[in-house]
Parts: structure tokens; C-alpha cells; sequence
């Protein structure tokens, strides 16, 4: 896998893993009351683990080649990624001040890539 | 913490421990959320640190192989650990303080971690991606601020 590869992967899997967490600890997933064995029970909170950990390794395989001043900051773009997931997958509602904070994210990102 | 008066003694010695409103020993949320994001970034950089050194591991073709090969070493494995205790802090940091109030802060760490990045690596950082990063805190803040009034 290639580290740029790496990176893109690692982003998407951190930001997924958001989403499978907050999956786990929301109320009707988790019968019983959020306790922790009930936390430990549950797949969602499985999958955010497993997310974690990939992205974690991923990010380790990209940052060994790639310059952290351009990898670093294009974790931003889980700004981007976690509130379009969010949408599909949790049914929240994204206000139009914070897509202009989004906007202005992705802007950013968008000029650490061009300028690499 | 004082000596111990007639009713400490009469309730045991746990409430001893309680400290008065008035002298809170815990430690300051500014401090609590510099430390974290100072040591998160430190982390980060010393990750990068151990992966340099360890340069040599695309021998190991596997995934897993190479991620254990990385975490083996010494740098690594300590930039997780200060990561880790940079969670700790931030935890206590949000204990104290609102978290809208609190995470733009975090946005720190994408200008101190390209600093190290410059001062450790010798990267060039344009002045092109200086701008992007400084786009992405402003866009950070702006993601607060637009919170602020907001139930979700």
C-alpha cells in the first residue's frame, strides 16, 4: 500500500470509526443502560475499536514516508468526512453555519494539497 | 489539609481527604488543555521520529508485520504513551470546561506538529501550506462558533 494510499484509508477509517462509536453509546443501541458491560457487548463499539486501530496503524504507515506538516493537517478533513457519514448513518442534521465552517475546512485542506 | 478536628475523627478518615471548595487542588483547566495538546503534538513527532529510524521496515511486506515492526520502537512506542497521557489530560481539561469552549484549542496542534515538522524534519513548509493550515484553524474556530446557541 502506498503511503499516500495510507493516509487517505487512515482518514476515512478514523472518521468512520466516530460513527460506529457514537452508534454504541446511543440509547436504544445500547438495551440495558450505557453500562460497560453492555459497551462491551455491543458490535458498534467492536467496529469503532477495529476502525481505531487500523487508521491508527495506517496513519503510522503513511507518516513514515510522508511530511507530517502536509500529513498532519489533513486530518482536518475528518471534519468533512464524519459530518457527511453522520448524515446517512445517523440521521443528524448539519446546520448551514456549520457547513460554512466545514466549507472553510475543506478550503483549507484543499490548499495544503495543492501547495505540496 | 489541616489537623484533624473532633468530627473527622468521629466520621474516619476519608473525609479528611475532602478538600474545601475554597482551596481547589485540582489542577487548572489551562494548564490540563495546553498540557494535552503540547503533549499530543509532542507524540505525534516522536512517532515520527521512531518511523525515520525505522525506515528500513518496508522489508516487512505484510501490514501487520510492518504497523508491530513500527511499534517496536523505542520513539514509537513513547509517542503513543505521551499520546496517551495527553488524552488523560485532556480529559481532565473537559471535566472543567465546556468542550465548544475547549476544542478549538486542539487546532493548535496542526500548526505546533508542522513547526516540529520544519524544526525536527527539515521540512519545507511553503508559504502556501502555511496558509491552508491557517484556513483549517479558522475554519475550526468558525465550527465553534457556529455551536454556540445550537442544541446538538
Amino acid at each position: 500500500m502506498s503511503p499516500a494510499t495510507a493516509l487517505w484509508t487512515s482518514i476515512l477509517l478514523g472518521s468512520c470509526a466516530q460513527v460506529f462509536l457514537k452508534k454504541g453509546v446511543s440509547p436504544q443501541n445500547t438495551a440495558g443502560g450505557a453500562s460497560y458491560m453492555a459497551l462491551l457487548r455491543s458490535a458498534w463499539v467492536w467496529a469503532w475499536a477495529a476502525c481505531f486501530l487500523l487508521a491508527t496503524g495506517l496513519w503510522m504507515i503513511a507518516i513514515s514516508k510522508i511530511e507530517v506538516s502536509f500529513a498532519f493537517p489533513m486530518l482536518s478533513l475528518g471534519y468533512l468526512v464524519v459530518p457527511v457519514l453522520s448524515i446517512f448513518f445517523l440521521r443528524e442534521h448539519v446546520s448551514r453555519k456549520r457547513w460554512t465552517a466545514i466549507a472553510v475546512i475543506t478550503l483549507g485542506a484543499l490548499i495544503i494539497y495543492r501547495s505540496a | 489539609m489541616g489537623s484533624l478536628t473532633k468530627s473527622d475523627a468521629i466520621a474516619g478518615p476519608a473525609l479528611s481527604l475532602e478538600t474545601p471548595a475554597h482551596a481547589d487542588q485540582r489542577l487548572p483547566w489551562e494548564w490540563a488543555a495546553l498540557g494535552s495538546i503540547l503533549l499530543a503534538s509532542c507524540g505525534h513527532l516522536l512517532i515520527k521520529l521512531g518511523l525515520v529510524a525505522a525506515a528500513h521496515a518496508t522489508a516487512y511486506p505484510g501490514l501487520v508485520e510492518r504497523v508491530l515492526h513500527y511499534m517496536m520502537q523505542p520513539a514509537v512506542a513513547a509517542g503513543l504513551m505521551i499520546y496517551g497521557l495527553g488524552t488523560l489530560l485532556w480529559i481532565m481539561a473537559v471535566s472543567r470546561r465546556n468542550i465548544s469552549f475547549l476544542y478549538p484549542l486542539t487546532a493548535l496542534n496542526y500548526v505546533l506538529v508542522s513547526l516540529g515538522g520544519k524544526i525536527l524534519f527539515d521540512e519545507k513548509i511553503s508559504s502556501g501550506r502555511w496558509l491552508g493550515i491557517a484556513v483549517v484553524v479558522a475554519g475550526v474556530a468558525l465550527m465553534q462558533l457556529s455551536a454556540t446557541g445550537e442544541k446538538a
